[in-house]
């Protein structure tokens, strides 16, 4: 056993862990964020990508005790104040007021560029994928402000997807990227 | 009586009519998917809960000598093991539960013999995963192997080791675990009449689903009630109920199955499992909460994969490009043991014979065994199989007699002058617009410029199909979905189904319906989580059902509760049902949109003032809808309507092979489809871009690689090649041409599985067009590729068939009249390719 410290979202998580223990099982089961993935444990799917010190990383292919006092960021962190998802409930007051297309959608400030633009792009589908997605992405589109789609796609060649066919990651990378450059007003409605 | 506000914003007052059904809702799904807040099976975690991991074999076929636990019950932290001894007499053997033959071939563990690699042979529970694991390491277990069967026709030999052998087969002997037959018409005067028959001998892979979200559960029994509540990553919660309650043979009250979100199945999930059997025992066993999920090695060669075939095909043509005939003899491998393995045969061959009428059609089929892992359902249930053969074989026909292949699917695509339209397959045809789609798609890869200006080692390729739209198996005679509706007394309404979203969108989907239905706004409309204690009974979410079962039933709940909503708003307004519509949240007279009583008045009215309800009413508003297919079962010839309705599919695959590589690149694809009524545009398209995936996996790249012993050598994403982005072509050229079904109320037809069907076979004409090679083994990897360009150099052909080039035979009915096939080499799939690999040593 041993002592780790993490700072995970910004919460400062210490432990005494079993040294076999993986970044990601730390992340999950011992900070309790539970949006990286374990879908191989392997290093293949990316399911598992989270940010450590600012770079992005397969955190099934890390022990923690290797990254004893790092600052990992989890696709939690990136929306912290959409922690929980919140349905959206009118009451009769506001019954004439909404209009249904817009109320299904998230406020725009509320999520990253990129969780607005997987939303609107329907780049997910059964969502297991999506967190290491989102973490691997935000990585090339931080480095690479002008994107390619093949650029794009060989980003996420280290991440499986099994349910899209990657078109609409793509599509939604390439839109998060002009809010992102600001070239694009932020989508009001989609 | 309440006065609404004027409306700001939204749709016009224009209440009737879809709305919300047709365009692309933005799912309710997504903000719990996106902001990592969604739980999957492995993010439960319950007070006292212990984790349990499974001892599976390691040699794929072996007597059982001993299994000791002891050793494992020392290992600090274990709390309890299991075997299959004990369980003897205790645990009722499961197989297919509900099928006219009950076949009881599968247990929690082995007991007298390993059947395949990664079969259970014990299980161990503790207070950690790694201590488990530990335990799991000090089971001393002596096993004696017995030779293998990997391959289905080997599997046939009467000298072939036996793989199940305490079971009596009905219709089988050996390894033949069922036959399959198909007697349309005469093919042999099909035969004599034609003009050419082409035939080929062609094999299909073992695919995984590889879904990414592991199969897994967690189990946990409370003493006091005696319920047993299982959360599974599952498809369908009541044939893991109904299964599992029958195996522990309790009462299905006792077993309460719920489900999470479902990181995806693809048929892979639509059954019970070992491990959820033995996470039951263990919770029940110890009072705690158990969980157990899989690692990926294990789903690999434990889960269930894609039926391998052998087909022996044959396809008779007219002089002016009609096809007049069918025949196969199939070799269906369905691993070592199977729930659902023979289905596939069935509808894969029935369906499988679209979009083409063909009238005299002769099929016959060997379901085996092998050593292998359990064959099941996958993406598509045997029609990519049947297309891959049969579109490579029209093509063949086509070049024969010198015809464009596009002008001939033209000429036979089902296009009857009027709907309904019974094929002599038996399928009724109510509506399709698939020549359209095929004329539409040729268009879209620009067929004929292409064609007429070929380009070195490029080529294009077509095939098209016709998926069903779920299906009245032949063991099961039922097609069912149901949908139970409850508008609350806050105006918002609670749907609960017990067929399981796993990506389909169906939490938007059914709001979708139940808000244009009901004039409610689509926010205040949920999904209950499936849960058997709460959802009516409803088979589960596979065979492309959701929007056209389910979406049925929902829409039929979602009528009953407009009449009920209608009947209470007369009553209080004093006008006539008839004269009321409603919208935006209200029940309104007709041509007075902004007046009218909100839909929470009368919910609750019909709760809380029962007084006010119109006489006789009975309170509250709920309502049940089950939808079962006006389907058929079955005939003995092997025709029937087992579909509802069929969904349209043709594809066009432009291809590039680099002969350095042996590599294809699908430079270009385009599938034009025909989905009837789409509810939701962007997630039907990316269905169909992922059935394209997995299409494209199929044919490229992946299969299972078994050695002679049985071991599978590829059981990890470092070797099993799942397509990655940057192997996929831009899926732009995509398009819909609805032709509504005239069965399915709302018109929809199944989407989860048409973009999967023709993509082998697209690709695999698109290969010979560039190559001059006709694959006849799938996934056609770079080093088959290889292996065929030199034999082709080597023999100074033009064109040749490969792995399977007999050119000699003609026609026989079984495989033994077969010539053997001439191999040009060994036919090793390298899944460790390295694309520097020097052709000339390549292979
Ligand atoms: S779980 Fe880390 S890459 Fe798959
Ligand atoms: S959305 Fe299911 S794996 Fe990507």
């Amino acid at each position: 056993m041993q002592q780790v410290t993490l700072t995970v979202n910004g919460r400062e998580v210490t432990a005494e862990i079993d040294e076999r223990t993986l970044l990601l099982e730390f992340v999950r089961e011992v900070a309790g964020f539970t949006g990286a993935h374990n879908g191989c444990l392997e290093a293949r799917c990316g399911c598992c990508a989270i940010e450590v010190d600012g770079e992005i990383t397969k955190s099934c292919n890390v022990l923690a005790v290797q990254v004893d006092g790092a600052e990992v960021t989890t696709v939690e962190g990136l929306a912290p104040q959409r922690l929980a998802p919140v349905e959206h409930v009118t009451t009769q007051s506001l019954a004439g007021m909404y209009a249904p297309l817009e109320a299904v959608r998230t406020r725009a400030e509320d999520l990253h560029p990129l969780q607005e633009a997987f939303h609107r792009c329907h780049a997910l589908q059964c969502g297991f994928c999506t967190p290491g997605m989102l973490m691997v992405l935000k990585g090339h589109l931080e480095e690479n402000p002008e994107p390619t789609r093949d650029g794009v796609r060989h980003a996420i060649a280290g991440n499986l997807c099994r349910c899209t066919g990657y078109q609409h990651i793509v599509d939604a990378a390439m839109e998060a990227a002009e809010v992102m450059r600001g070239d694009a007003p932020v989508p009001a409605d989609g | 009586m309440t006065e609404a506000p004027p409306r700001t914003a939204g749709p016009g007052p224009a209440a009737t009519g879809p709305r919300l059904v047709g365009t692309s809702v933005p799912r309710k799904e997504d903000l719990a998917l996106l902001t990592g807040t969604a739980r999957f099976i492995d993010d439960i975690r319950l007070p006292g809960m212990v984790h349990a991991t499974i001892l599976r074999s390691t040699v794929a076929h072996a007597r059982v000598r001993s299994i000791d636990t002891a050793p494992a019950r020392a290992v600090p932290g274990v709390l309890d093991v299991l075997a299959g001894a004990e369980l003897v007499g205790k645990v009722k053997p499961w197989g297919d539960l509900m099928q006219d033959l009950l076949v009881g071939d599968h247990f929690p563990f082995a007991t007298d013999k390993v059947l395949y690699e990664g079969q259970e042979l014990a299980a161990v529970v503790a207070g950690t995963r790694y201590q488990a694991l530990d335990g799991c390491e000090a089971v001393a277990v002596d096993l004696e192997e017995l030779p293998a069967v990997v391959d289905p026709e080997q599997a046939l030999r009467p000298d072939a080791p036996l793989v199940q052998e305490r079971i009596v087969y009905e219709f089988g002997e050996g390894n033949v675990f069922d036959r399959y037959r198909v007697r349309v018409g005469d093919f042999a005067a099909a035969e004599r009449d034609a003009a050419v028959v082409v035939r080929q001998r062609f094999t299909t892979n073992k695919q995984a689903g590889a879904a990414l979200d592991p199969h897994g559960c967690v189990a946990s029994h409370d003493p006091f009630t005696g319920v047993l509540t299982l959360w599974s990553s599952t498809q369908s919660v009541y044939m893991v109920r109904d299964v599992l309650a029958d195996v522990l043979q309790i009462p299905r009250t006792k077993v309460r199955v719920m489900v999470p979100e479902v990181g995806a199945g693809f048929g892979s999930k639509a059954q019970m499992f070992g491990h959820e059997v033995i996470a039951a025992l263990f919770s029940m066993r110890l009072g705690r909460p158990v969980k157990l999920v899989l690692r990926r090695d294990e789903i690999f060669r434990a889960g269930t994969t894609r039926n391998s075939q052998v087909r022996y095909a044959e396809l008779a043509m007219a002089a002016d490009g009609e096809i007049t005939g069918y025949r196969d003899y199939v070799v269906h491998n369905t691993g070592a043991m199977s729930v659902w393995g023979n289905q596939v045969v069935h509808i894969g061959t029935n369906v499988g014979m679209l979009p083409y009428p063909i009238p005299n059609v002769h099929v016959d089929s060997d379901i085996v065994h092998t050593t292998t892992a359990p064959g099941g359902p996958l993406r598509g249930f045997g029609i990519p199989q049947t297309v891959w053969a049969k579109e490579q074989l029209v093509d063949m026909a086509a070049r024969e007699l010198g015809l464009d292949p596009l002008a001939v699917r033209e000429r036979n695509v089902v296009d009857p002058a009027t709907f309904p339209y019974r094929t002599p397959m038996g399928q009724v045809i109510d509506s399709t617009s698939i020549k359209q789609c095929l004329t539409a798609c040729a268009e879209a890869i620009d067929w004929a410029a292409k064609r007429a200006a070929p380009v070195p080692h490029e080529g294009l390729g077509l095939a098209v199909s016709m998926k069903y739209t779920s299906c009245r198996h032949p063991s099961l005679d039922t097609d069912l979905s149901a949908v139970r509706l409850r508008l609350e007394t806050d105006g918002t309404v609670t749907i609960y189904s017990s067929d399981v979203s796993h990506g389909q969108s169906h939490a938007t989907m059914l709001s979708q319906i139940v808000a244009d239905g009901l004039g409610v706004g689509i926010e205040k409309v949920t999904l209950a989580p499936p849960d058997s204690m709460t959802a009516p009974f409803g088979l589960g979410t596979y065979a492309s059902r959701g929007a056209a079962v389910l979406g049925t039933a929902c829409r039929l709940a979602t009528e009953r509760l407009r009449d009920k909503v209608l009947a209470i708003a007369a009553h209080v307004l004093e006008v006539g049902p008839g004269d009321l519509d409603t919208g935006n949240d209200r029940v309104f007279v007709k041509g007075l949109p902004d007046s009218g009583i909100y839909l929470e008045i009368l919910a609750a009215t019909a709760a809380y003032r029962t007084h006010q309800l119109p006489p006789d009413f009975e309170p509250t508003l709920e309502t049940v809808a089950t939808y079962d297919t006006p389907t058929e079962r079955e005939a003995s010839d092997g025709s029937g309507n087992l579909s509802v309705t069929y969904s349209g599919a043709a594809h066009a695959a432009h291809v590039r092979v680099d002969p350095e590589t042996g590599r294809v690149t699908v430079v270009d694809y385009a599938m034009v489809h025909d989905t009837g009524t789409v509810i939701n545009p962007l997630v039907v398209e990316g269905q169909h871009q992922g059935g394209f995936l997995m299409g494209m996996g199929m044919a490229l790249s992946e299969d299972y690689v078994y050695d002679e012993n049985g071991h599978q050598l590829n059981a990890s994403f470092k070797d099993y090649l799942a397509v990655t982005a940057p192997e996929v072509p831009e899926l732009t050229r995509m398009s819909e041409i609805p032709a509504p079904s005239t069965t399915i109320p709302g018109g929809q037809k199944g989407a989860g599985e048409s973009g999967t069907g023709p993509v082998p076979a697209a690709i695999g004409n698109a290969v010979l067009d560039a190559t001059g090679i006709r694959f006849t083994a799938l996934p056609i990897t770079p080093q088959r590729m290889l292996t065929a360009l030199r034999e082709k150099e080597r023999r100074g052909v033009e064109t040749l068939r490969y792995p399977d080039d007999m050119p000699d035979f003609t026609g026989p009915r079984c495989p033994d009249e077969w010539p053997s096939p001439t191999a040009a080499e060994a036919d090793d799939f390298d899944f460790d390719f390295d694309f520097d690999l020097d052709p000339e040593e390549g292979a």
